[in-house]
């Protein structure tokens, strides 16, 4: 082979694996159920990481950071940290935390 | 139509050469292009995975997970509850659970109490466990428990075992090992503890008759919303259902991937630049070529499909070749460095290794974002160089 062709040759042969890797990983994941009954009777909605933090296995409002936890009046699942979306800014939990919604009412 | 295909198997020769001419161009694009895109898709791939593996978990979960609220802030829930609850049309089964943190080391583990009617209420068969057995309804206040791959490894114990745990309230508890949770089920339970509900009870000191929390099992003909929409009444009742789950981890992930994306598109913007810098100064250094293979007959489109047939292979090659490297940085060496800013604070037991997704959505975005921009300041200045007359442009390069 000409050594001019080298770098074409391995920019398909790259592209081709990594089409088949991308396809295998579609399939494995389109089919991935292991630990279906586990996670049934267990019920958590998370993975085990972050167990160094607290909220980590809480379901949902504890995903957002706890950083002001221990600060009177610190809401935990209000406050968030920088690295992540701020709840308020959330519809579902304006509208569908029970407690979360203050707006007032004239009436 | 033969010289048609000679004329563009010619052009292609001539662009493979131009690759090995300009050394030091095709070296700055695949250095930059390889290490962006090494980093951005193990990124990705990675909070593909996750926001996956939430899927999975959030499936599993109950149709309805429900919590009791004082004052904003989650407190335990009376077992009164399950009663009100149950008696809601649609509801097919409550179940109690309690569950909470026990530190052991440096590590926090996850107590899950479960309630014995949920054990015989299973859909299936447990067959996630390396050794032992999983909980049956008679284990109810026995001791027994299973444990995830983390605790096993850390305290070296096996089924058959005792350990003692000191719970919080400062009391010790002796658990018996009946079942240890096998390697590929890791991800969900390296950090778990899993006893009858009575035993996660006694060790968190819990109040007669209170639990963590409730969930609720709906009847397959009803939609979960509709049912918790029925639930609007009773008092300090914090409803979740699956969809709200979902919502939030992808949030969680995507938002914390999102903000690295960011960083890294401002970097391949400034790659783009680079190339685009590089593709100026040998464009200088090319005019003369091209003002020579003009006047051999060569044509605008003619160089502009030499420099876009340079560009195609550059960026094939450098692009393919980081996402292959950026799936084994996540998929075998775990993405250290990276994983910390997708994780927070949190850590990543070496017990399991990190879920990794490669999505062809990911894959064509992480093309979408740099084989284009490189057509772009490649090709745009050899067509001003293509367009220049070709005695001037010889004229230009000689002076």
């Amino acid at each position: 082979m000409r050594r001019i062709v080298v770098l074409p040759a391995l920019a398909i042969v790259f592209t081709a694996a990594l089409m088949s890797l991308a396809a295998y990983s579609e399939s494995q994941w389109s089919n991935h159920e292991y630990d279906k009954n586990l996670r049934e009777i267990l019920g958590f909605p998370s993975i085990a990481i972050g167990t160094n933090y607290e909220g980590t296995r809480n379901p949902l409002l504890e995903v957002f950071v706890r950083s002001l936890y221990d600060i009177p009046g610190g809401y935990d699942y209000i406050v968030s940290s920088s690295f992540i979306d701020t709840p308020m800014r959330l519809v579902d939990f304006r509208e569908r935390t029970p407690g979360f919604n203050f707006t007032a009412v004239k009436g | 139509m033969i010289y048609m295909i000679r004329k563009h198997k010619n052009l292609l020769n001539y662009s493979f050469d131009c690759l090995k001419r300009y050394r030091m161009r095709t070296a700055v694009i695949l250095i930059t292009f390889l290490v962006a895109t090494t980093m951005i898709s193990a990124v990705l791939f990675t909070k593909d995975g996750l926001e996956r593996e939430a899927e999975l978990s959030v499936d599993a979960a109950p149709d309805l997970t429900l919590q009791y609220l004082k004052g904003g802030r989650i407190e335990l829930i009376n077992s009164t509850y399950v009663g009100l609850v149950s008696e809601i049309p649609g509801v097919e089964k409550v179940l109690k659970r309690t569950w909470g943190y026990a530190g052991i080391g440096q590590y926090t583990f996850v107590v899950v109490g479960l309630d014995p009617d949920g054990l015989g209420y299973s859909r299936g068969v447990i067959t996630s466990l390396e050794e032992g057995r999983f909980l049956t309804p008679e284990d109810e206040g026995t001791g027994n428990i299973v444990i995830g791959k983390l605790l096993a490894h850390m305290l070296n114990v096996r089924v058959g075992d005792d350990i003692i745990l000191l719970s919080e309230s400062v009391e010790t508890n002796k658990f018996h090992v009946v079942g240890l949770f096998s390697d590929t089920s890791s991800i969900y339970t390296a950090d778990m503890i899993v006893m009858s509900l009575s035993d996660a009870n006694k060790f968190f000191s819990m109040p007669e008759g209170h639990y963590t929390d409730l969930c609720v099992y709906v009847s397959p003909t009803q939609d979960p919303v509709s049912v918790a929409s029925k639930m609007n009444s009773i008092p300090n009742l914090r409803i979740l259902d699956q969809d709200l789950l979902l919502r939030g981890y992808k949030a969680a992930y995507g938002a914390r991937g999102g903000i690295f994306t960011t960083l890294w598109t401002i970097l391949l913007v400034a790659i783009a630049l680079i190339a685009f810098s590089q593709a100026i100064v040998v464009g200088h250094e090319s005019q003369f070529e091209v003002g020579l293979l003009k006047t051999f007959g060569f044509s605008t489109l003619d160089i502009i499909e030499v420099r876009l047939v340079e560009s195609l292979v550059l960026g094939f090659f450098a692009t393919s070749l980081g996402m292959l490297l950026g799936f084994s940085y996540a998929a075998f060496l775990n993405a250290p460095g990276l994983v910390d800013i997708l994780l927070g604070w949190a850590y990543l037991p070496r017990e399991f290794r990190l879920p990794v997704y490669v999505s062809l959505q990911s894959v064509f975005s992480i093309y979408a974002v740099t084989v284009i921009p490189l057509l772009i300041t490649t090709v745009v200045p050899a067509w001003l160089n293509a367009i220049t007359d070709p005695e001037l442009a010889m004229r230009r390069a000689a002076a």
